[in-house]
């Protein structure tokens, strides 16, 4: 057999088999079939919802930099789901989590989203801005409803992702108003604000600025990058530049190196903290003193500590379930966006429409959420944050989670009138 | 070189088996192989041109990450439409796309006079530093690369026919979204450009290439310009790396600067030494083994012993890809000095051993 003879017939096979494959393409799990799926009990079914069952996704971080909160959100949201699993489910369809970890790397976001996507009709938990942006433009284009696990301006804007909270600079704001109500700062005094690159950083940086432009003072800065251990220059700029407090909108081991240092120098100011930049586990290290000192942190959601039933139901819940792990903020992080997805699931149903539209236009009707956290969250818009509203904490070694309430939930005045940049 | 007669046979046989699958592919895999398809095939043209530069000239590149991005940002910057805070020139994707991958061989031409001087571990050094530099610049220059949460991608389009999602088509049955057309289109560019790579090593210039990579004194003796040549190859490798910058950016559908550091750069290393050092199948071995594994190993994290779903506690499916990527990685260092594709050629030559009519083809440095 000639090679010209075997390359021919060699097409001819290719030829035939493609003609085969035209005919048997119907038996892809590909092919789509243009019905509507409606479930037995009549409520309209979309990606990830059968008649027994509705998957989430989850897409966290459990190897790179956010891992120690990754693991509590995750966990967090386990335990809701069992809790719900056990009561019946949402819709007499029980809830099913896939975890898929993407150690805070985009390429391995993109990856778990493209598989997570068509299988899911919510994504409860997604860890991070960059991450989140990666699939930004999927996500607005029919993508399921996301709880975005970060507080980033750049998050809002789309109708499928949410955020709970406030935003980076809203916090520092209502911060910075704590500042001048209970520690007298005035016009003209400098305030310092340490920041780490990135969303977070900026976004923070952005409130302090607007804030201290409205107040007549000004905000003396120090970038860092999110590597950086050591804040002893930092201080000593602080010190140099005369501040009169200092915001911190950097990791925890940042913080903790900042208050052990300020603490050891004499730079005696008040420290107030972003959401991010705590652990309880700071508190058994060196620095533990200085930041039982005055330091303060401001976040929008209440504490594991405040005196809500809910959080004695994830406390008691999560130390039965993990009793090896501490709890920590991202416990209630992940438990609150559980609920909130859980509620739109619920709502969806009585809607008797759980195709991905559906869940979305549910979640979107609710004004006035509380979940029992207590503070509320407008979900109907969704180029604002659900609320402005921050919470001035205090280190608490005897609280739970490290934290306990100093000034209860408010919006400052500048807060409520500043204007945020969406996308 | 005589070919057994069942070769002879048997390969045209594979390679239409293998063109049928790659047609087929796209029908019946879903979406996240079809990604993970993407990822692989984009980084086996970066890495064959790795595979160029430190596998046939010996010219260690810590740097290949910083060419991706040179690729993907000027793909995004040239195709997009001028938007209210982001630059952007709205040309021709195509045009984009060839330019891209010039700006990269352009970025690796300023490079030169460096890659020319410098050699082994002196030039990875000073290619790490293009590593620093590009993230740096990714993150601040933001009217550009749009900064920290990066740039939308634009979709291709060659001929008026877009490899997007929209507007939609449905194929015997099969709707074809952007990974259905694009895994196509990645097909052919990883077979041009590994045919093309091939044309080169096989050819003087190859001869030349590894002449600097075994003894450079003893090229240069022989007429071989050295600088020149190792100035050239840098080019090339950075073009490559323009190229599959510009893939993946189409597959991801946006670029952020996180994604090109480190790590990026030694992912690229890992896959040309495992696959093979000096060869075009090498490269592309190592690119699917590299790229793939963690994938496989999250997708299929349930089914596997020892391996926990992520979330519950033990060894999470990250963790144990680590593990068994650096363990791949020593074990070919230690065992199989050419790499997998080495691994498969001692494979055939065994078999070919074991028909008494046909000798075995003499061994030697053929990659």
């Amino acid at each position: 057999m000639s090679r010209f003879r075997l390359r021919k017939s060699a097409f001819g096979v290719t030829l035939v088999t493609l003609v085969a494959l035209a005919a048997t393409a119907c038996a892809s799990d590909k092919a789509v079939d243009g019905s509507v799926a409606i479930g037995a009990d009549g409520v309209k079914h979309g990606p990830g919802v059968t008649d027994d069952k509705i998957t989430v996704g989850l897409i966290t971080d459990l190897t790179g930099p956010y891992a120690p909160l990754g693991k509590s959100i995750s966990q967090a949201g386990q335990l809701y789901y069992e809790k719900v699993n056990a009561a019946g489910g949402i819709c007499g369809r029980t809830i099913e989590p896939i975890v898929r970890d993407m150690g805070y790397d985009v390429q391995k976001t993109v990856s778990a989203y493209t598989e997570l996507e068509p299988r899911v009709a919510a994504l409860p938990q997604f860890i991070g801005s960059a991450t989140v942006a990666a699939v930004r433009d999927r996500l607005e284009a029919g993508g399921p409803l996301t709880l975005a696990l970060a507080w980033a301006p750049s998050l809002l804007g789309a109708d499928s992702i949410q955020m709970t909270g406030t935003t980076y600079a809203v916090d520092v704001i209502n911060g910075v108003d704590f500042l001048v109500k209970e520690r007298g700062l005035k016009a003209g005094d400098k305030i310092g604000h340490v920041y780490v690159e990135g969303d977070y950083g900026d976004d923070s940086l952005a409130g302090s600025k607007y804030a201290a432009g409205k107040l007549g003072m000004s905000v003396v800065e120090q970038k860092v990058k999110a590597t950086d251990a050591d804040m002893s220059s930092q201080v000593s700029a602080m010190e140099q530049a005369g501040v009169k407090a200092v915001i911190l909108s950097t990791a925890p081991r940042q913080t903790a190196s900042f208050a052990g240092v300020a603490g050891a120098t004499g730079l005696k100011v008040p420290l107030l903290g972003s959401n991010s930049a705590f652990a309880p586990q700071l508190l058994a290290t060196p620095a533990g003193p200085a930041l039982l000192g005055d330091f303060h942190i401001m976040q929008a959601s209440s504490p594991l500590s405040a005196d809500l039933p809910v959080m004695k139901e994830i406390i008691d819940g999560y130390k039965a379930k993990f009793p090896q792990d501490g709890l920590d903020n991202g416990v209630m992080a992940g438990y609150t966006g559980a609920v909130v997805v859980g509620d739109a699931l619920k709502k969806a149903c009585e809607n008797k429409d759980l195709s991905r539209a559906g869940i979305i236009a549910a979640h979107r009707s609710q004004s006035a959420w509380d979940g029992g956290f207590g503070s509320t969250m407008d979900f109907t818009d969704p180029k604002q944050p659900p609320t402005r509203e921050t919470y001035i904490l205090k280190a608490d070694k005897e609280a739970v989670g490290g934290l306990k309430v100093v000034k209860e939930a408010a919006v400052s005045e500048l807060a409520a009138s500043y204007e945020i940049k969406v996308g | 070189m005589s070919e057994p007669r069942a070769s002879r046979l048997a390969r045209p046989a594979l390679w239409t088996a293998a063109a049928l699958a790659v047609v087929v592919v796209p029908f019946y895999l879903e979406a996240f192989w079809l990604m993970a398809g993407l990822f692989a095939m984009s980084a086996a043209v970066g890495a064959i041109g790795l595979n160029l530069l430190t596998g046939a000239t010996g010219q260690l590149s810590m740097g290949h990450a910083f060419f991706l991005a040179v690729g993907a940002y000027t793909y995004v910057l040239l195709a997009s439409e001028p938007g209210s805070h982001l630059l952007g020139f709205g040309l021709p994707t195509p045009l984009a796309a060839v330019l891209a991958v010039a700006a990269a061989g352009a970025a690796g031409g300023l490079f030169s006079p460096i890659a020319g001087r410098l050699k082994g571990a002196y030039l990875g050094i000073a290619t790490f530093a293009l590593i620093f530099l590009g993230q740096h610049v990714l993150f601040n220059a933001e009217p550009v690369t749009g900064g920290y949460n990066g740039r939308a991608v634009p979709p291709f389009s060659l001929f008026g026919f877009s490899f997007a999602d929209t507007p939609e088509l449905v194929v015997l049955g099969v709707p074809f979204g952007s990974l259905e057309r694009l895994w196509y289109l990645a097909v052919v560019v990883l077979l041009a450009s590994g045919w093309f790579a091939k044309g080169v090593l096989a050819g003087r210039p190859g001869l030349a290439m590894n002449t600097i990579r075994d003894h450079e004194t003893a090229a240069g003796v022989m007429g071989v310009p050295v600088a020149k040549y190792r100035a050239g190859v840098f080019v090339l490798s950075s073009m490559y790396a323009g190229l599959a910058g510009v893939m993946l950016a189409l597959a991801f559908q946006r670029t952020v600067p996180e994604y090109f550091g480190i790590m990026l750069a030694l992912d690229y290393l890992a896959m040309i030494v495992i696959g093979g050092l000096g060869s075009v199948g090498g490269a592309v071995v190592g690119a699917a083994l590299v790229t793939l594994l963690p994938q496989v190993l999250t997708r299929y994290s349930d089914a596997l012993p020892l391996v926990a779903q992520p979330g519950t506690g033990g060894f999470s499916p990250a963790e144990a890809a680590r593990i068994l990527y650096g363990s791949v990685v020593v074990a070919v260092v230690l065992f199989l000095p050419a790499g997998l594709l080495g691994l498969a050629q001692r494979v055939r030559r065994r078999l070919a051993g074991a028909f008494p009519h046909h000798p075995s083809t003499p061994s030697g440095s053929s990659s």
